[in-house]
């Protein structure tokens, strides 16, 4: 269906009506920033169609390499071949996720490698990672969580998850499960971080919005878009309205990102 | 079967007017549409679940499916048995729980309660059947959650925390039916066991449960058909880990919270086995209906 869908689109933008729509297509981790982008967008740009599909980074990447789309999205960093394709790369926001305990828990901090093995289900209990003796409650997201995905690929490094985790499906039920739980350990992207639980250094740097678009808190990727050569026209005036205060502020920290303005703030 | 004889009686004695005639004709007919409309929905429901979960049949093959004991979507891996098993132990322990309640709850508002008692209890059992799921759930992941987590140790999440939801959830569908049930026995009955010189309790456990027995296995599996067939409430506080049972304290996954939990995402062969899942679930409560026929036939057959 969405290989249909994207070929279809193709055909659109070698015709005529390449002029006045734009072609995003990529990761799922940026749909919803596209999509309330482009309702914005086109509302401030009658006439103007934005078309946002998502079908993953990969895809989104080799579309705009091969020239079907206009903006290729991605939740990864190029590798390989695709460093050499000729791509401009935008980033237009950061996704850190947050390992997150019960504020009473005294475990602090854990190093990437003891979140992967917790995780993993190969530490199962706090004194292994000195706490105190009590069984670790892990808490996973669903599978159709990109949460889920950008953490499965940063810290388990596509290992398998230990499948007799609790599986809740959404970040709100995470973080209330973790706030009243004192044996909890979960994760949420770090912008929906409260209070209420307690956000856990990772190799002994603290999450904060500084630590992540300084790069050094392990966490965390940089959200893409990716164009064939400077964008030009529509594309750069697409490209930019993603960058203004306006999308960057509300949209993007409403999706729990953090804008790349903040980079400026924090150098 | 005699109602239906008396209705149509006048109308061949050409004792009403035309409009009357033609006026309860489409009453007949606009009743009959509706009767038709519920058993097409069921009808189009079972062939499009069957239609698409089909295929797994031969995409999973049998074995695969049902005989498999992983359930790993992104690895290819379609084994029910886990959610089959997970299912199972949330059903049963929640009857277990629940029915003895709503056995007990039809046997006060039946025998013992006084009228202004009655009256404040059964609108209460009443409006738990209003209540949406989704509070249950609520009610099951911020209250009952922590309780279980302390008894159990872990989080909570698990069976013994669905059992308790349901047990009350299931609750109003038993007590109705079995209230109806222990009305159904005639009173010359109730009459003969207290002129016997047998006590209320007597009267209760020898002479009125044995006798509506059937009436209320009935709302028992009705009951089970309520339980089995939950999803948002279950889905809540049951943990949702595709794994064997392994404890009343430890997260399992059941076919309803699975197909819910992966549909937003499932493409291909992973689709199509939710599909299948839907179709086992659809065999379990045909299985269940069959059963409470098979019953009431049998009831009808001693009286």
């Amino acid at each position: 269906m969405a290989s249909a869908l994207t070929v279809s689109l193709a055909g659109c933008s070698n015709g005529s009506h390449a002029s006045d729509q734009v072609i995003v297509t990529g990761s799922t981790t940026i749909q919803p920033i596209a999509e309330v982008a482009k309702e914005g967008f086109e509302r401030a740009h009658p006439g103007v169609r934005i078309l946002v599909s998502g079908v993953g980074s990969s895809a989104g990447i080799e579309n705009v390499i091969a020239g079907t789309a206009d903006i290729g999205t991605s939740s990864r960093d190029l590798k390989g071949d695709e460093l050499h394709a000729g791509l401009v790369d935008t980033p237009i926001a950061y996704d850190a996720i947050a390992v997150i305990v019960n504020p009473s828990n005294p475990v602090d901090g854990l190093t990437k490698a003891q979140v992967k093995a917790i995780f993993e289900g190969r530490i199962t209990n706090w004194k292994q990672v000195g706490g105190p003796d009590m069984e670790i409650g892990l808490v996973n997201r669903d599978e159709a969580s990109g949460t889920r995905e950008a953490f499965f690929k940063i810290v388990l490094d596509k290992e398998r998850f230990d499948p007799t985790a609790v599986v809740l499906p959404g970040t709100g039920q995470v973080r209330s499960v973790v706030a009243q739980a004192p044996s909890a350990i979960g994760y949420i992207s770090l912008g929906f971080v409260t209070p209420e639980v307690k956000a856990l250094a990772i190799d002994g740097v603290e999450p904060s919005e500084e630590a992540v678009v300084n790069g050094r808190y392990p966490i965390s990727r940089v959200l893409h878009f990716l164009t064939r050569g400077e964008p030009t026209g529509l594309v750069k005036e697409f490209i930019d309205y993603v960058l203004s205060p306006e999308v960057q502020e509300d949209v993007v920290r409403d999706a729990g990102f953090i804008p790349v303005t903040a980079k400026d703030a924090h150098q | 079967m005699s109602e239906t004889q008396t209705s149509s009686a006048p109308r061949e004695l050409k004792l009403m007017s035309r409009s009357t005639y033609l006026k309860e004709a489409a009453l007949k007919n606009l009743f009959m549409l509706c009767a038709t409309m519920a058993v097409a929905g069921v009808v189009l429901i079972f062939l499009f679940v069957g239609w698409r979960g089909w295929p797994v049949f031969s995409e999973v093959g049998l074995k695969g499916f049902l005989g498999g004991s992983e359930w790993l979507p992104t690895q290819g891996l379609f084994g029910i048995l886990p959610l089959l098993v997970g299912s199972l132990v949330v059903t049963l322990g929640a009857l277990a729980l629940g029915a003895p309640l709503a056995v007990g709850t039809a046997v006060f508002l039946s025998e013992i309660a006084p009228p202004r008692v009655r009256s404040v209890v059964r609108p209460a059992v009443e409006l738990l059947a209003g209540v949406p799921s989704v509070v249950f759930g609520f009610f099951g992941l911020l209250v009952v959650r922590p309780i279980v987590a302390d008894l159990t140790g872990g989080l909570g999440f698990g069976p013994l925390t669905a059992w308790l939801i349901l047990a009350i959830m299931i609750v109003p569908t038993i007590a109705t039916l079995t209230e109806d049930a222990l009305g159904s026995v005639p009173d010359g009955i109730r009459e003969a066991s207290y002129a016997m010189g047998a006590t209320t309790w007597q009267t209760i456990w020898r002479v009125l449960l044995p006798a509506a027995k059937i009436g209320i296995i009935d709302a028992v599996i009705l009951g089970m058909g309520r339980a089995i067939g939950e999803t948002m409430a279950v889905l809540m506080v049951v943990g949702n880990a595709p794994v064997f049972f392994r404890g009343i304290g430890k997260p399992v996954s059941t076919l309803t919270s699975q197909i819910v939990m992966d549909m937003p995402y499932a493409s291909g062969v992973h689709r199509t086995a939710l599909f299948g899942l839907a179709i086992i679930l659809f065999l379990i409560s045909m299985g269940l209906v069959g059963l409470v026929r098979g019953l009431s036939r049998l009831r009808e057959g001693t009286r």
